[in-house]
């Protein structure tokens, strides 16, 4: 008897929890109101001394830490643009969702699944502080430290069975710390080609799930369960070193790399226009590439000939050829004053048939505008013969993100090549004038970079090679920055504005080395040298 | 007996589960927005909020001004500055190019880039302000500084002489940029942008020109067309209200409400001066006024020989874009052989007239606009003008608007059809620039007749008034010369010529 009763107790108690569920869901949680309210936000003056205490632990890092700026204006930006964003990211994450939800539906019975309800709510994200890395590389690295503690309300409701369901997430915050870097920078806009974007520590994720009105996060041990499960997803793929990667541009065009070669071969030009009062003029070509800022060049000069033969060889690097041209004009040289100019023409890259020899004719013209009146007379004709060369494929993309390239072939087996690369000088000053280059000498070799004139910020970028039959580990690199003076004259025509010694056994073993070093013999002069030591193997 | 216990406790258990539950959803609810809310009242502080909150420890390295710092951006800025410059480079040569051929004055023939570099010195940003002034947009405010040294090489061509190449040295730029964002409700959430340079603090820019391998002097007034033509370009095309509406995202915006439009019609009758200070050392000054709000249409009086105290008595009508910001301004010159020489300029704040009421106001000639420039405190004398102001309707607004149009296509098809390229003009282009030697114009024949805004011809509606704006290219060499269109400006001039003192 006493065993029969205590089974129909246990009977009846689970009876009587699920009855009492029932009860209780209907007592306490299906009443509740599903929608979001908007909170009530004071101000800070309003605030006693407890829910100040309260505030401390989210103050913003701008206040804590000097190396990281307030930017509150972008807050602001934020706030005003949220609630048009709010729409928009609703918009369209409700027409992502549609065909996914159509396309998924069939497969676990359900009859369909909609947004109820889709907002993201009236709080926007804040930036917390915003703090920036500079180094020697070419990428910006800056991070913000975002957080969102947002009042979002996405509420869906699923039919299947023919009992409908709804699932509602509220309260969504999270709290990131994401390093955004942009590298690398390039010269066209928005000058960075590609966004990485990775989180320094593991986000902080909260939210409320409710399914037919209750909180499943509210279950003790589920939320710490779920967001534990979150925070490793998403470190799994993002947490630094891990890294998104969202490209913006094609490296390899936005670089401006070389991609080819054009060979010019100036032939001749017939029945020039005289310019010259007394005699036949002196003509000479002057070729040029467009859209870039190579120094043009220059046939000799044929006296008293308007029918010259030149019959030169020129080579020109290509960087774009759908859109590059190649300018003709020719010039009437004169032993005085300003060289007339007698007629010019344009071929663009994109008329030449890759690695097939060309000739062509060209008239000349007065000017490249095509509606000048003035220009019907004729002035001569030029024949050119033009070659384009493109590299082969892979040879220009090789490398891009990997700085660090290997040696040539035919480096000496224990040997390598050393590159020396003179990106920049800052504060470089001269007594009587900074018009500054960069002589290195290694090993007896000497080598310069151009002038860059009137400048105590110069910036050079120019690369130099040694190839060597052994590691420099125990050889120096000597990098001295000159000035010489542009008027000609016997006082200081060079000055010295700095040296520095580099030992280049660091460079053996690290490879590569991009340094700001101070120069010697300045005041606060710095020079940026990259060193790279490429091997064969 | 076992079964009813059973049930009741079990019902008892199952209330309380919920209850329970019920109250962890709500501890939990009300935690997660409490954090929401101090987040949220966190994200912007100011002086007394951090005070209240830090009490003894302020910090010290934070300050609030007006316009926020951003060291970080200018950190970047500078790292970024070689690329942004080189990809500028060809934005700029592509885009001002054009514009410069737009605003060129008379006496040149092209103006073209020979050279353009902007230099190793990034733009500082001083500050950024973000406020909503209206709803749907945000405004920015940028105070951007630069002192560079970019190397900007202009070839400029003048008829007569050969191509000079000069060069644009020190430039300096200090101004607020102020950028519009009108938002939509599309992604990117920004359907266009404005872009503006406030006119309070008056933009400064500075430059020093130098002519390569010759001398600026080699055309006369060469400097000071440069000079008039970057003048023009900013305080036309840039300066509050003037803007430039960027379309963004792709989707078909309208945006002509952002765009300036004629606002209202401002009638000027510039009566009289008195007292004029004698800048010649025989006999008296020959006054004369030149009136404009835009300095693309300027007008100008006829001028009255050896007077101290002139009586003009002539009316001018110029369009209003917007009556808040502009300003009528008034330039009192003395023709003269060569360079005129201003006498003095006043300023018409139009924020301070009524509409449709007719008001004579009497303005103290100053020597310059710039208050921090002036110096001396003499009298220069008084100009006495009568202004209406009338407010468009909307159709009047399309009319005048159209109407503008019209007067700025005219105006290129005539620089097109190489009217002003041809030696005559060239020779009074360049002798007498813009406000300045229009004596020579019409070959020196009835000194000081047409109109400054180079080429501009008729303007408004009212064209049958007499002394209406008439280009000044035009004047005195329409019959000459090939062009006798009939709806173009010339006819106009002929039209008119009777009133006006050719």
């Amino acid at each position: 008897m006493g065993f029969f009763s205590t089974i129909l107790g246990f009977c009846g108690f689970g009876v009587g929890v699920s009855t009492g569920l029932v009860i209780g869901y209907y007592l306490f949680i299906y009443f509740q109101p599903s929608d979001v309210k908007d909170p009530v936000i004071r101000p800070l003056v309003e605030h006693d001394s407890q829910s100040l205490q309260q505030l401390l632990p989210e103050i913003p890092l701008w206040v804590k830490n000097p190396d990281y700026d307030r930017i509150d204006w972008l807050n602001k930006f934020l706030e005003l643009m949220w609630p048009y964003l709010d729409k928009a990211i609703c918009k369209t994450a409700k027409n992502i969702a549609k065909p996914i939800i159509a396309e998924q539906i069939p497969k676990y019975k359900i009859e369909s699944v909609e947004f109820e309800e889709l907002t993201l709510g009236s709080l926007p994200p804040t930036f917390q502080g915003m703090k920036v890395f500079v180094t020697e590389e070419k990428e910006l690295i800056m991070e913000p430290s975002l957080k969102w503690a947002g009042n979002p309300n996405v509420t869906l409701g699923v039919k299947a069975f023919g009992l409908k369901a709804t699932v509602q997430a509220v309260d969504l915050q999270i709290f990131a710390q994401p390093r955004i870097t942009l590298k690398p920078l390039v010269p066209s806009f928005p000058c960075f080609a590609k966004i990485f974007v990775s989180l320094m520590e593991k986000p902080h994720v909260d939210f409320g799930l409710k399914l037919f009105g209750a909180d499943l996060m509210s279950i003790p041990g589920l939320y710490m369960f779920v967001q534990e499960l979150i925070k490793d997803q998403v470190a799994n793929m993002y947490l630094w070193p891990k890294t998104l990667e969202v490209e913006i541009l094609d490296p390899t065009k936005a670089m401006m790399r070389p991609v080819g070669i054009v060979h010019v071969k100036v032939l001749r030009a017939m029945k020039l226009r005289k310019k010259d009062l007394l005699g036949g003029s002196d003509p000479y070509v002057k070729l040029k590439i467009t859209e870039s800022k190579a120094p043009s060049k220059k046939t000799t000069v044929k006296h008293k000939n308007l029918n010259p033969e030149w019959n030169e060889e020129f080579s020109i690097v290509v960087k774009d050829p759908e859109s590059q041209a190649l300018e003709f004009i020719v010039y009437d040289w004169e032993q005085v004053g300003k060289h007339d100019k007698m007629g010019m023409n344009v071929v663009p890259l994109k008329e030449l048939t890759p690695n097939e020899p060309k000739v062509m004719t060209l008239d000349l013209l007065k000017n490249l505008n095509q509606n000048d009146a003035q220009d019907d007379k004729f002035r001569g004709q030029l024949v050119v013969e033009l070659t384009y060369k493109p590299f082969k494929e892979g040879d220009t993309s090789k490398d891009l993100d990997n700085p660090l390239q290997k040696a040539p072939e035919g480096t000496p087996p224990s040997g390598g090549v050393l590159v020396v690369i003179v990106h920049e000088a800052q504060d470089v000053e001269g007594k009587h004038h900074t018009n500054p280059y960069v002589r290195i000498i290694f090993n007896g070799e000497e080598r310069k970079t151009k002038h860059v004139k009137k400048n105590r910020d110069p910036r050079w970028d120019e690369e130099f090679t040694f190839v060597l039959e052994e590691p420099p580990l125990k050889e120096k690199l000597h990098v001295e920055v000159l000035s010489t003076s542009t008027r000609i004259g016997l006082l200081h025509p060079k000055e010295t504005l700095g040296y520095v010694n580099i030992s280049l056994a660091d460079v053996v073993n690290n490879k590569r080395i991009n340094e700001k070093y101070h120069l010697i013999d300045s005041k606060n002069g710095k020079i940026q040298i990259e060193l790279q030591w490429r091997t064969s193997s | 007996m076992g079964l009813i216990s059973g049930m009741l406790m079990g019902i008892v258990f199952g209330i309380a589960l919920m209850a329970g539950w019920k109250h962890m959803m709500r501890y939990r609810s009300n935690k997660r927005i409490a954090k929401a809310v101090d987040i949220k009242s966190l994200s912007s502080l100011n002086r007394d909020d951090l005070k209240k909150i830090c009490g003894e420890n302020f910090p010290e390295w934070i300050s609030f001004p007006v316009f926020e710092q951003v060291k970080w951006l200018n950190k970047q800025l500078s790292k970024l500055w070689p690329f942004v410059a080189d990809a500028a480079e060809a934005i700029i040569k592509e885009s001002v190019e054009p514009l410069l051929e737009e605003y060129r004055t008379p006496g040149i023939t092209s103006i073209k880039f020979s050279k353009l570099s902007l230099g190793t010195v990034a733009p500082k940003i001083e500050g950024i302000r973000v406020q909503s002034l209206k709803k749907g947009q945000i405004t920015m405010d940028i105070d951007l500084r630069w002192g560079g040294n970019p190397n900007i090489i202009l070839a400029i061509e003048a008829a007569l002489v050969a191509s000079i190449p000069i060069q644009l040295k020190d430039l300096k730029v200090f101004t607020v940029v102020r950028a519009i964002f009108q938002l939509a409700e599309e992604i990117p959430c920004i359907s266009a942008v404005v872009v503006a340079l406030l006119a309070e603090p008056k933009p400064r820019i500075d430059y020093t020109l130098k002519a390569i391998g010759g001398s600026l002097t080699a055309i006369p007034g060469l400097s000071d067309m440069i000079d008039d033509t970057v003048h023009s370009i900013i305080t036309d095309m840039l300066q509050w209200p003037h803007r430039i509406v960027v379309p963004i995202g792709g989707m078909p915006v309208d945006t002509s409400e952002l765009e300036l439009k004629p606002q209202g019609k401002l009638t000027v009758a510039v009566v009289r001066a008195n007292n004029l200070k004698n800048k010649e050392l025989i006999g008296k000054s020959d006054p004369y006024v030149v009136v404009y709000i835009r300095p693309l249409f300027k007008v100008k009086t006829k001028v009255i020989e050896n007077n101290l105290n002139p009586v003009w008595n002539q009316t001018f009508e110029l369009i209003v874009e917007d009556k808040e910001t502009q300003s009528l301004i008034l330039e009192v010159f003395d023709q003269d052989v060569g360079q005129d020489e201003r006498l003095g300029v006043a300023k018409l704040p139009m924020i301070e007239l009524e509409a449709e009421i007719s008001k004579e106001i009497e303005l103290r000639l100053l020597p310059s606009l710039d208050m921090l420039k002036i110096k001396d405190k003499k009298d220069r004398g008084t100009l006495t003008i009568q202004v209406l102001y009338h407010e468009f309707n909307k159709e009047e607004q399309l009319a005048a608007l159209e109407e503008e149009k019209r007067i700025l296509e005219e105006r290129k098809k005539l620089k097109e059809a190489g009217v002003i390229g041809s030696t005559m003009d060239a020779l009074d282009g360049a002798a007498s620039l813009v406000g300045s030697g229009v004596g020579l114009v019409g070959s020196g024949l009835g000194a000081g007749a047409g109109i400054v805004g180079s080429g501009l011809g008729a303007f408004g509606s009212g064209l049958s008034k007499a002394g209406k704006f008439m280009g000044r290219t035009i004047t005195g060499q329409s019959n000459a010369s090939k062009r006798s269109g009939s709806s173009t400006p010339v006819n106009s001039v002929q039209e008119n010529g009777g009133a006006k003192p050719l």
